[in-house]
Order: C-alpha cells, then structure tokens, then sequence
C-alpha cells in the first residue's frame, strides 16, 4: 500500500461513522441470530452463550467504567451485581410483579443504593487502598446475602425464578430473553459510548492521570469519583438482573469475591479503558466458565493463568494491545 | 492594607507536622495586580505555606482570605473555582494526554463535568491551542507530556495553570531545572501576564526574584523575617545574614 | 448475656483475635516492604490449613506441620516473588492483580489436588481437652492459640526492632529507594520479606486447622478478615495489626451472640467508624486525599 492510501484507509477507519454502521450491523447479526443460525447445530446452546457474553459483557463495561476510565480499580463490583440479581428475583415475589420495567428499576436502585452506601466510605481512597476497601465492603453484602435466609434464601438463594414480561411480551422463552439481552446491551453501549465522549467522561480520565491536578483546576474529585462508582453499580445491577433472567437462579455466588475478580479479569483481559475490551474479555470468561470447564476439571486454573500472563506481558489487553500494534504499524 | 481590600491575606498562619512548625504565624497581604515574591532558604516553609494556601494541608491556625472573604480550611477545588490557580513546582500533569487535552481540561472546569455534551469543545479546542501558542508550545498540541522536554513541560505546567483564568496565581518555582535561555522565556511570561493578576511567586532565581517582584516577604525557618520592597529587603541586615548573602555569592 | 457468658466469649474473642493476628502480621509486613497487598495471602493460609491436613492424615501427628507448613510456604514465597512480582517492581497495583491470579490458580489446584468437602482435624494431643475457668469449661486448645500469638508477637517484635533484619525492614519501611540506594540488596530483602509473609499466613493454616477445618473458600474468609484487620489497625505496621486483630476478633465473635445474623454488620461499623474518623486506619500511614 502506498503512504497516501495508508492514510487514506487509517482516516476512513478513524472515522466514527465506520463505527456506528459496524456498531449497526453487529447489532442487527445478533438480533438476527435466532434466524440465521437455526440451520446450525447447537445453535441453541451458542445462542445462550452469546447471550452470557452480553449480560457479563454489561457487567464488565460498567466495571470499566471505574477501572479504565476513572481509574479506581474496584475489586467489589460483585456487590452490585448480586445486588441486582436478587433485587430482580425478590421484587418480583414480594410484589407478585413480572412486569420487566418494575423488576429491573428494582434492581437498579438497590444496586445504586449498594453503591452509595459503599462508594461514600471508599471513594477518597485510591490505589490500592480503595481496591482493599471495595473487597471488604462487598464480603460485607455476600455475608448479608449468605446469612440473611428470611429474605434472600440463605446459601441455596432462589431457583427456578419466572422470567418477566416486557410490554405484553413474555420472555420465558430462550429466544424472546436473548433479543431483549440483545437490546439492553445495545442501549448499554451507546449510553456509554455517549458518556465517554461528555465532558464527564473527560473529567474520568482525568482524574485517573491526575486526581490532585483535577483538584486544583477546580474540580470536586471527590464527587466525580462517587457518581461515577455509583453509575457503574447501577449497571452492574442491570447485568444482576439479567443474569437472573438468564440462569433463572440467584445464589450468594452472585455477590462473591469471585465474581468480583471475573469482572477485573474480563476487563484486564480485553483491554481496560476501551469500549470493545471489556465485551471481548467478557467472551474470553464466559469460554473458560461455559465451553472448556465441561472439557477440563481445572479451569479456573487457566483463568488464573491467563489472567497473570496478561498482567505481567499485555497489561493493555487483547483490544489495548491490538489498537498499539495498529498505531505503531501505521507510523 | 486591609483584609477586605487585599487579592490574598493570611493572618497568624500555622501549620505543624507533630512538634514542627513548618509555618509558625505568618502574616501577609497582597493587593489586586501586587507581583509578590516569596523567598528563604530551603526548609523555611515556602512549599507548606502553598500548601496551605491552596487547601492541600489545612491550617492548624490562623486565617486566608481570597478577595476579602474568609476562606481558611476550604478545599482545593473549592479556592480554584474562586479564582486561585497554582504551578507546580513538580510538574501535575495529565500524562497520557495530548497537550492541547491538558489544557482543555482546565479551561472547561469553570463550567464543571456535569454537561451532557461537549458543547463549546471548538472553542475550547481554539483557545487552548491560543494558551498553548502564547507559552511557546505551537506545533506540540498532540504530545502528550511524558514526551516533551522538562522545559516545554514547564512551559505546559504554566499554560494549564492560565486556563484557569485565575485571579490569584501562585507560581511555585516556576523556573525550576531549566535552562537559562528558559527560564529568560518564562520569566519574560510572566512579566507579560495581564497586570490585573496578582502573582505569588517563590523562587530561588534571585535575577528571576528582583526582575518579577513588586513586593518581596522573607521567610526564615516557617516565620517572615523581612517584607518590603525589592530594594528595601536586599539592603536589610538581617535578610543578608541568614540567606540572601549567601544566594547572591553563590 | 449472663457474665459467665460474657467471659466465655470474651475468651473466644480473644483467641479467634489471636489467630486473626498470626493472619494479619504476614499481610502487613509484606504491604509494609513492599507497597502490595497480597491478595493470595488467604490462599497461602489455605494451603497452610491443608498441607496439615495432609500430614495429620499420613502420619497421625500435628506437630511436624508447624513446622513444615510455615516452611514450604516460605520456599513458595520464595519462588513466586523473584518469578512473578520482581518483573513488576515499582508498579505497586499490577503487582496485587498479578496475586489475583495466583489465589485463583492456588484456590483451583488445592479443590482438585484434595477434594471439595469440607473437612475436620482432631485437636492435637495434649491440647485437646478442656478446663474450666470461673465455672466454665473452656477448650484447651483456644488458650493454646492466645499463648502461641502472643509469644510470636514478642518474637516478631524483638526481630523487628533487634536485629539486623529487622532493622533493614523498618528502614525498608520508610523508603526502599533509598535502602537501593545505600548498596543494600533490596532483591534478596523482597523476596525474603515476601517468604516470611507468606510463611506467616501457612503458619496461620496451621493454628487454625484443628479449630475450624479446612473446606474450599476458607481462603476468602481468611483473606476478607485479614483485610478488615489490617483496614481497622493500618497497613504496615505490627502494631496496626496487632490492635485491629485485637478490635476485629471479640468485635466478631460478640457479635454473633448477639445478632447472629448480622454479625458482619457490628464489623462493618467499626471499618466505617474507623474510616470516617482515620481514614488511614488506627495505626496507618497512608495518606489519604481531602
């Protein structure tokens, strides 16, 4: 390729209306998937990983909300996930609701209200000191999750949990869940996509380069950091919520440290502070977790292991990695 | 002066760290548009004293007042939106950022990150790159600070503290490890700046010092020992004996 | 509560403190040394707990693993901080993720190596009876704990504050840089302080095996309080641990008479107490912004 054309080719991918038409299409592929892929076999089980992908890809953009963007690497998100999980399951039974709408602003405001509760006490920490006080604080919401029974079924927690309806449309079955997983996800992104680009995404990066500069320009860190731990819980929530639609089950699994760590992994893994990372390790996770854990006994052994050769060798992740490759290639 | 009258005023200003008192009663005013300097020895309190005057240590006694209102015990976040903007002497920068992002950055907190868009970011964009242009940066917009030169980080560090648009500028060191065909440029910078701005400045450039300064304070192991005109403080006995003899031998 | 209740409690407060702080001393020293929390420490005690499993099975005696626990878990320390943390020196948070992943693959290893039930150990001869204090019967082995955290707090004090080493780690404390900069090892110094911390937390496997069993997730409840401990006292400092084990453990064990339930909540107060009003902990020394 001549340099004019490299140029040229680097501007058109640059631009963001490529973007948004592949962001358009992705979209309609996996709304569309039902159709396309039912000549394929196993479909239906693909279909239900990909939907797993999405819910945790939710989970892990809004943890990167907190770790790539504002840097504050929150190793408790777990809290806000489960958070939402059972406050989807549990406003259902109690409100003999299942209108989606109720459930899940049910489950948003618990894991808002979760995140407040925990962000105001961790917020002015950094580093690692904020990273060992959102630990404890969600072991906190795991015990209360554990050991609570009367309202979240103790150890067991709820099974066989109804699927919702959204607008009249029941979602029990696997393809309707999946197409709203589908539309939720894509909403998702484009908020976020969105808040990136806002003066308050701005903001974000700038406290995770320089929080005491931010400080002296005038900037009030500290509630900065607070809506943004408070917004990504809220989301986390979200994924709780469809996590719960999805495995039909909520457990003090939802609330525990490992799944706090699979959201740091999936985010580290894909590439932190980018839009795309944090959905391609989601993929990655979701792999081990689903595919190869019916393969192999010790997965989580080579989740451990991937994780630390990304951190110790591509700390950017696949997508950090993959976007420094194409910088260098095109210099 | 009176405190009502005065840009910045600090009355009997105490900071200790356990036994020590690093600034021990300090006392001073400056007029609106005054060019105040600060010098000492190393070790007499002058970066304490920042410290405190921009909200990162709060005082363990004693009053400041910005523009006649008492502001003792506020916030860093809370004196820069009142108008008080520092350079550092350790360059705070926004590392990873291109320079032009830096600055942007400081020019939009006025209007605070609570705006759904980033509406006005053209004319953010032109004047940072005017902000940039004036501190000598053109043609360096898209660096980002870890791949300029220790000067032309200097010469950002000063870019990022004017989009503050501030009303009370306090330069810390602002020539600091340059070379002196920099510190020339920078100090002709400052010499430049509206006259409308009032500057506290500390610095160890006696040249840089006697060309800036309207007024000079003297501090001596965290207490004023010498405030006066530059021509009254080089000829005080007391100020030659503990510091400015030396400095000026050296 | 009766007094004789409280008293009874009281006791076991003070012994699970005990252990908490045999828990605890590790973590802080290493954080102290080195600017990292552990976050395999938990797994580190679990393969403490285990390894004496192993060896109660194989030769019917406890008193080998004290032994040998604590010193596999140090060359374990040994291996692991030249291979994995070194090649992140300086980068303080890269360096606790990468012991992320180690718990995770330590967690998995030991479910697969010993099996996913939950197991219990008989107490040591000699330490398995009871007695009985002010009119109640008390398990031997509990005041064993409490003795045996005491004498190696003073032996860790005294190691501290007499001995060369020690006086390398309390000025390693204060600034590696500078330690380098005076020509001293701080290679050979980070990895001996991360075998001792590591050593420390199998050493806690061990004391606690015969009180509580091993069973999978012990490595998370384990690490979850030795960070409340270190949160509630302060990173990096013996004393901070010592004062949060001291808080943490009665806080814990009252609690759980009183609100079984929630119980998580009386410590949850405290942390939010403690960091409300010093946010860097009882005895810490981080600095924490405004």
């Amino acid at each position: 390729m001549t340099a004019a054309a490299e140029a040229r080719s680097s501007r058109i991918l640059a631009a963001p209306s490529v973007y948004a038409g592949l962001a358009v299409v992705a979209v309609a592929a996996l709304l569309t998937f039902p159709e396309w892929a039912s000549g394929i076999e196993g479909s239906r089980y693909w279909e239900s990983i990909l939907r797993d992908v999405l819910v945790f890809g939710i989970y892990a953009l809004s943890l990167d909300l907190l770790v790539g963007r504002a840097g504050m690497p929150s190793l408790g998100h777990a809290a806000f996930f489960g958070g939402g999980a059972y406050a989807a399951a549990i406003s259902a039974a109690r409100l003999g609701t299942d209108e989606l709408v109720v459930t899940l602003t049910a489950a948003i405001l618990v894991a808002a209200f979760l995140a407040v509760v925990i962000g105001v006490l961790s917020v002015r920490a950094s580093g690692i000191f904020f990273l060992m006080l959102t630990l404890a604080f969600a072991q906190m919401v795991f015990a209360l999750a554990f050991q609570w029974t009367d309202v979240t079924g103790g150890s067991n927690g709820f099974s066989a949990i109804r699927r919702p309806m959204a607008f009249g449309l029941d979602l029990n079955p696997a393809d309707a869940l999946y197409r709203t997983v589908v539309v939720v996800f894509a909403v998702v992104v484009l908020l976020l996509w969105w808040l990136h680009r806002s003066q308050y995404g701005r903001a974000l990066v700038g406290v995770r380069e320089n929080e005491r500069r931010m400080r002296a320009l005038g900037y009030d860190t500290v509630r900065l950091k607070l809506s943004a731990f408070v917004l990504a819980g809220a989301l986390a929530g979200v994924a709780g919520a469809l996590s719960t639609w999805s495995f039909r089950i909520v457990s003090a699994n939802d609330v525990g440290l490992s799944r706090s760590v699979e959201a740091f992994v999936m985010v580290l893994i894909g590439g932190a502070g980018t839009l795309l990372g944090p959905i391609v390790g989601a993929g990655v996770v979701v792999y081990i977790d689903r595919v190869l854990s019916s393969s192999i006994p010790f997965s989580q052994t080579v989740l451990g292991l991937v994780f630390v050769v990304f951190v110790l060798a591509a700390r950017q992740g696949i997508v950090g990695s993959m976007r420094s490759a194409l910088a260098r290639a095109r210099r | 002066m009176s405190v009502a009258a005065a840009a910045l005023a600090v009355s009997g200003l105490e900071r200790r760290f356990g036994g020590i008192r690093a600034v021990d009663g300090v006392s001073f005013a400056i007029a609106a548009g005054e060019r105040r300097a600060v010098i000492g020895p190393n070790g007499a309190g002058k970066t304490t004293l920042f410290n405190v005057l921009t909200g990162e240590l709060a005082p363990t006694a004693g009053t400041v007042h910005l523009h006649g209102a008492d502001v003792t015990g506020m916030r860093t976040w809370q004196l820069a939106r009142r108008g008080l903007a520092r350079m550092y002497q350790r360059n705070e920068l926004f590392a990873a950022l291109p320079a032009r992002d830096n600055v942007a950055l400081a020019l939009a907190a006025a209007k605070g990150p609570y705006r759904a868009s980033a509406a006005g970011a053209a004319e953010e964009r032109r004047e940072a790159m005017d902000l940039l242009g004036r501190v000598g940066l053109s043609g360096r917009e898209a660096v980002a600070p870890r791949a300029l030169s220790h000067g032309e980080r200097r010469q950002l560090e000063l870019a990022v503290t004017l989009a503050q648009r501030p009303s009370v500028l306090l330069l810390d060191e602002p020539t600091a490890g340059m070379s002196p065909a920099e510190t020339a440029a920078i100090t002709r910078l400052i010499g430049e700046l509206d006259r409308s701005l009032t500057i506290l400045v500390v610095e160890h450039d006696m040249d840089v010092v006697f060309r800036v300064a309207d007024r000079i304070t003297v501090l001596h192991e965290g207490k004023v020992i010498a405030d006066g005109s530059p021509d009254e403080v080089r000829g005080d006995r007391v100020v030659h004996d503990v510091y400015l003899g030396k400095a000026l031998e050296a | 509560m009766s007094p004789d209740l409280v008293l009874q409690q009281a006791l076991n407060g003070i012994s699970f403190g005990a252990l908490l702080f045999i828990l605890a001393a590790g973590l802080s020293l290493i954080f102290g040394m080195m600017d990292v929390v552990n976050l395999a420490h938990g797994a580190f005690y679990m393969l403490g707990a285990y390894i004496t499993l192993k060896i109660v099975d194989v030769t019917q005696q406890f008193w080998p693993a004290i032994v040998v626990a604590p010193l596999a878990l140090a060359l374990l320390g040994l291996v692991l901080e030249p291979t994995l943390l070194r090649r992140l020196r300086g980068r303080h948070l890269d360096q606790v993720l990468l012991t992320i992943g180690v718990a995770l693959v330590m967690a998995d290893l030991i479910g697969l190596f010993w099996g996913r039930e939950i197991r219990a150990l008989p107490f040591p001869p000699g330490l398995d009876g009871s007695v009985v204090i002010a009119g109640n019967v008390y398990p031997i082995y509990r005041l064993f704990v409490i003795a045996f955290a005491i004498g190696l707090a003073l032996l860790l004090a005294y190691l501290h504050r007499r001995t060369a080493v020690g006086a390398l780690i309390r000025a390693g404390v204060d600034d590696a840089e500078m330690l380098s900069a005076l020509g001293v090892d701080t290679d050979r110094l980070f990895a001996f302080t991360f075998a001792v911390g590591a050593g420390l937390a199998g050493l806690a496997g061990v004391i606690a095996a015969p009180a509580f069993g091993v069973h999978p997730g012990m490595d998370v409840e384990a690490l979850i309080y030795s960070l409340i401990v270190v949160v509630v006292g302060g990173l990096g400092t013996l004393t901070g641990a010592a004062a949060g084990a001291g808080l943490v453990g009665p806080a814990d064990t009252f609690g759980k008479t009183l609100f079984q339930e929630f119980a998580l909540a009386l410590i949850f107060a405290i942390m939010a107490v403690v960091l409300l009003a010093r946010p860097s902990g009882l005895f810490g020394r981080i600095r924490i912004s405004r």
